[in-house]
């Protein structure tokens, strides 16, 4: 093949890449930037001021299981029931604002009145309105909760029938339907965690009755509940102003009785925390033993709200003391000692950068491939290392700030893995690219970080909850965490590498855009049976450390859980590719061939057995099947252009 | 042995057992029974969804289990495919063939032969665990005593002498002479130490007694008492099967033999007179005697705040041996290993309800001599592959500094 012919061929492979770049960095923005539809303008919408944002962000909350800064609470809910991390509104002036979580939580809690015209709720599928009889704008939109209001009734009736459906046995329109329930639901309850502190309870009657603060019926509480007790003697039950206190202290409690857990429990050895419902009912029922903190923490949350009314000064004030009271309570109690770390690890948003800083050495690795080793080709080579170590980087810093965070090892849980392996390959095709030299590691090195840091934010967007989550009794062991989990997922991370090796082999010669360079041929068949050597020696240990683990956990070296059997099909298909290689039954093609299908082998194992809904290190997962199918048909795609390739090639 | 026949100008003739031999410790066969085993795993692995862990188990990897057909997703694949026991088996001698044969003091293929010598060890220690090990799980309440651990799956049939309303002697006949009883096959047994002939048939996996009406076909079943065993499919979980058998009792009195119903799933035992004597007939799931007792004094669950997610399981236990007492602590990934035996935290149930509702815990109890061979394997597995890779590894480096390509 002509030198023409194969530079048209890299212009192709190149513009190739390229769009498949750009199309995973539209997707990527697409779905965590806010959509660009019309802005929604909010009356007398005034944004917070950074001095509020920045007080209310390191509020500890107890959710999940753990203390966090309210800015992870925040962005969880917002990332939940809106799709994203980041809303725009426009006040009276129509410029746009731009609301992080915190600020549309602090909406959502303190300002009902803007929070429900808030474009909170992405619905994907315009039926979900049609359904309950809410008017659509289009196919996919995001609605405030005011615009929901009318359709309500009917939503909850409808989901109340599909909630009894098996989740497996379930439409598509009926779990959005029940998603959006549940965001609604979910939304309610922050709406009303604070609403007792606005309305207090009404006493007198006529159009302007008196209102009484919440805390000062809780310091009433013995003679209500003496006096309520005398009526019950006296048979006059559900008559008297005490019954009426009690009802309407209970009823507008009862608003905020679900989650936002902020004030830390006075007993040391009580470990959950309490919400504003249940401190305002434990004092109402004379269930808490020292009711005088109780009351102040109300007060104090009364005093924050009705702040608001003087200004934002006031409003700081009030808030920041109250904030950090609960922050001195919980650093009492040896709790959340690492809120501020975790606020800011939210505001640095470290894999999103990272993801930005891949892309662009993803770009500069298309340059520098299509120039060649000619000097702007050499320069480009360091730019590429630039930017890929940049991004590198941030990763390694994230990942460290979230083992402090957590305090333990740094994989736990299926997005741990995604982050570290991200890491994990990069910094693996950097060290190739020490010992080869041929600069097809580095071009690889941020192509794959940008692929897998985009998979990381796109499962965050399919599962948004809190992945700094405390781990379950038989993970607690930052022994076994190291040593085994690490090893495996660099296992997985090696095997990753190896098929992405030989999957720019396959199209290299196939396509024939190497110029026949046999160095080059010779230097990634080096490479990739050395990532075939290491991820057989990371499987392998990593397997055998958790059968180890799972004989000091369980009783048993081996459970045929799929998680387990699935490392042990890596280590046995790297073993029949060394075994073959080493018998001469499969040669350079072969070798390549093979090592592709490694990564349908490792994404079985790393993702396929979590959807079989059997064995310990089931998820439970119920969606995105498909994209695993499309990977195994790429894959397998991929090994046939080879085998095509190798024939056409033997022909001649 | 190559040197010593230097090769002759006509080919030489190889023997029909060297030729065995070299395909025996062949790397083709090697990498063949690599690709079944990875094969059969992963097969096993999707059957397990739909037919439950024990019986995929048994159907792949049991000895008995020449050939497999697989079955996923309720539909056969026809592929007929050789049983997973005998390819490990075939592996393990592949493996100590090759590796002996193979190594011929080349010293550059050290760590292979040593990581090879590691895997046979740990297949080893597979086969030691699979044909030796016994495992079990004991239930003691908070401040009771336990000697005995209750096996999960085998079925054995207790049959005891009332003395002043307690078991005086008990004879045990094991499941390995009920499991084959399917069909029409029967198994007479006589108790050495009780007037008792018993003729044993009709073993059904999975059945419930029930009451025999009109409608009833018996099809061949046994009615007794207005009751039959009605066979029932297996349960996923196959420890949660009640098995069932039908019982021919002589008591060698003259009379005639009578029959009897036996099921795990019976509420009462079969109660049987002698003139004077009486005796008790239970089919229930085997009880394995300790060489002590444990006595549990504190079971504690923590679970993460505001959540049902287990933070810690501890069992704190006294052990106690010929009178001798000593404590200990049984948590998650840390077990108790005394005696032989390991004892890990398994689970716990709640006794009643409310505050003052007493807990139980769970521990496993398992018995493997080969408990603790995986872990040295894997050092010997280790050593081996870290000194053939570095070595590989310096060598591909330092073959490129000598080359000094462009870069």
């Amino acid at each position: 093949m002509s030198d023409s012919s194969s530079n048209t061929g890299r212009k192709l492979a190149a513009a190739l890449v390229l769009a498949g770049l750009a199309a995973v960095f539209y997707n990527l923005v697409s779905v965590t930037r806010p959509p660009p539809g019309e802005l929604r303008t909010i009356k007398d919408y005034s944004p917070w001021s950074a001095a509020s944002i920045a007080v209310a962000e390191s509020l500890p909350v107890q959710d999940g299981g753990r203390v966090k800064p309210l800015a992870t609470y925040a962005g969880f809910n917002m990332l939940a029931i809106f799709g994203s991390r980041s809303m725009t509104v426009a006040g009276n002036d129509g410029k746009a604002q731009t609301l992080n979580p915190t600020a549309w939580l602090l909406d959502t809690l303190f300002r009902p009145q803007f929070a429900i015209q808030h474009p909170t709720f992405r619905v994907d599928n315009s039926a979900v309105l049609e359904a309950v009889g809410v008017k659509p704008r289009g196919k996919r939109d995001r609605y405030s909760y005011a615009e929901l209001e009318p359709g309500l009734e009917k939503l909850i009736e409808l989901a109340d029938g599909y909630e009894s459906i098996d989740p497996k046995h379930r439409d598509a329109l009926q779990q959005q339907i029940l998603d959006l329930a549940y965001n609604v639901r979910d939304f309610q309850s922050l709406l009303g965690q604070f609403a007792f502190a606005r309305s207090g309870v009404a006493i007198g009657s006529g159009d302007e009755p008196q209102r009484l603060n919440v805390s000062t019926v809780m310091d009433k509480a013995p003679r209500i509940r003496d006096d309520l007790a005398a009526a019950r003697r006296d048979g006059k039950a559900g008559r008297g102003p005490a019954e009426y206190l009690y009802q309407e202290t209970t009823q507008v409690a009862g608003l905020a009785m679900r989650g936002m857990n902020i004030f830390p429990p006075a007993e040391a050895s009580d470990r959950s925390w309490q919400n504003s419902g249940q401190r305002i009912m434990g004092v109402l029922n004379g269930v808490t033993h020292s009711p005088g903190p109780a009351i102040q923490d109300i007060m104090a949350l009364e005093q924050s709200v009705h702040a608001l009314d003087t200004g934002d000064a006031a409003f700081v004030k009030e808030f920041t003391s109250l904030c950090n009271d609960l922050a001195q309570r919980a650093a009492a109690r040896g709790e959340g000692r690492h809120l501020a770390l975790e606020a800011s690890y939210n505001r640095a948003d470290w894999f999103f950068n990272a993801f930005l800083l891949f892309f662009v050495g993803a770009l500069c690795a298309v340059a520098m491939w299509m120039l060649g080793t000619g000097r702007s080709g050499r320069i480009l080579a360091g730019i590429t290392l630039g930017w890929t170590l940049s991004g590198l980087v941030l990763c390694v810093i994230a990942i460290v700030e979230r083992c402090l965070i957590m305090q333990r090892a740094p994989v736990g849980n299926l997005y741990d893995t995604i982050i570290f392996i991200s890491a994990a390959c990069v910094l693996l095709a950097l060290i190739i690219e020490g010992i080869t030299r041929r600069r097809f590691a580095l071009g690889l090195a941020p192509i794959l970080g940008t692929l897998l840091v985009f998979l990381s934010r796109r499962y965050e967007m399919g599962d948004p909850k809190d992945h700094l989550d405390p781990l379950v009794a038989v993970l607690a062991s930052n022994f076994w965490l190291t040593i085994h989990v690490i090893t495996i997922t660099l296992g997985y991370a090696a095997g990753l590498l190896c098929a992405l090796l030989s999957t720019l082999y396959i199209l290299m010669r196939g396509l024939r855009l190497d110029r026949a360079d046999g160095e080059l041929r010779r230097a990634l068949t080096l490479a990739v049976y050395g990532m075939v050597c290491l991820t057989l020696f990371l499987s392998l240990v990593g397997t055998v450390l958790g059968g180890i683990w799972a004989n000091d956990s369980w009783g048993r070296f081996w459970g045929w859980d799929p998680k387990e059997n699935g490392a042990l099909l890596i280590v046995i298909w790297t073993l029949v590719i060394l075994h073959a290689r080493l018998g001469g039954f499969i040669k350079e093609w072969g070798l390549h061939l093979a090592s592709v299908f490694t990564a349908c082998v490792v994404v079985f194992s790393w993702w396929h057995v979590n959807f079989l809904g059997v064995g310990l290190h089931n998820y439970g997962f119920t969606s995105g099947k498909d994209v695993l199918w499309t990977f195994y048909q790429a894959m397998l795609g991929l090994m046939l252009f080879g085998g095509t390739a190798k024939w056409l090639e033997s022909r001649k | 042995m190559e040197q010593a026949n230097p090769p002759a100008a006509t080919k030489p003739r190889i023997s029909l057992a060297a030729r065995l031999l070299a395909w025996l410790s062949g790397l083709g066969l090697a990498t063949v029974l690599l690709l079944l085993i990875g094969l059969l795993t992963w097969l096993a692995t999707l059957e397990q969804i739909d037919s439950g862990l024990y019986h995929t188990l048994r159907k792949y990897f049991d000895w008995r289990a020449w050939y497999i057909i697989p079955e996923i997703g309720g539909t056969t694949v026809l592929l007929p495919l050789p049983g997973g026991y005998w390819v490990c088996a075939l592996l393990a001698l592949n493996l100590t063939l090759g590796g002996l044969l193979r190594w011929r003091r080349d010293w550059q293929r050290v760590g292979v032969f040593i990581a090879h010598m590691g895997i046979i060890y740990l297949l080893v220690a597979g086969a030691v665990a699979h044909h030796f090990s016994q495992r079990g799980h004991m239930r003691i309440a908070d401040g009771a005593t336990s000697n005995t651990a209750e096996d999960y799956f085998e079925h054995v049939v207790e049959v005891a002498e009332i003395k002043d309303g307690k078991p005086d002697v008990i004879q045990v006949i094991g499941g390995q002479y009920l499991t084959d009883l399917t069909g029409s096959a029967s198994r007479s047994v006589s108790l050495s130490k009780m007037p008792i002939k018993l003729e044993f048939s009709g073993w059904l996996r999975n059945a419930e007694p029930t009451p025999v009406d009109e409608n009833t076909s018996l099809a061949g079943a046994t009615a007794c008492d207005g009751y039959y065993l009605m066979p029932k499919p297996d349960k996923v979980e196959a420890e949660a099967n009640t098995p069932g058998c039908v019982v021919q009792v002589d008591l060698g009195e003259g009379g005639k033999p009578e029959t009897f119903l036996l099921s795990s799933a019976a509420l009462e035992p079969v109660t049987l007179r002698h003139g004077e004597r009486i005796f008790t007939m239970v089919l229930r799931k085997r009880l394995w005697l300790m060489p002590f007792a444990v006595r549990l004094d504190k079971f504690t669950a923590n679970f993460h705040p505001g959540t049902m997610k287990p933070s810690k399981f501890v069992s704190e236990i006294t052990r106690i041996e010929d009178g001798r007492q000593a404590k200990a602590v049984i948590q998650m990934n840390e077990p108790m290993r005394y005696a032989n035996l390991t004892f890990y935290q398994a689970s716990y149930d709640q006794l009643g309800q409310g505050p003052t509702a007493k807990m139980a815990s769970v521990l496993e109890v398992v018995s493997n001599p080969a408990d603790k061979w995986p872990q040295y394997s894997l050092y010997v597995v280790a050593f081996g592959l870290l000194v053939h890779f570095v070595a590989k590894l310096a060598g591909f480096i330092l073959a490129r500094s000598r080359h000094n390509p462009h870069v």
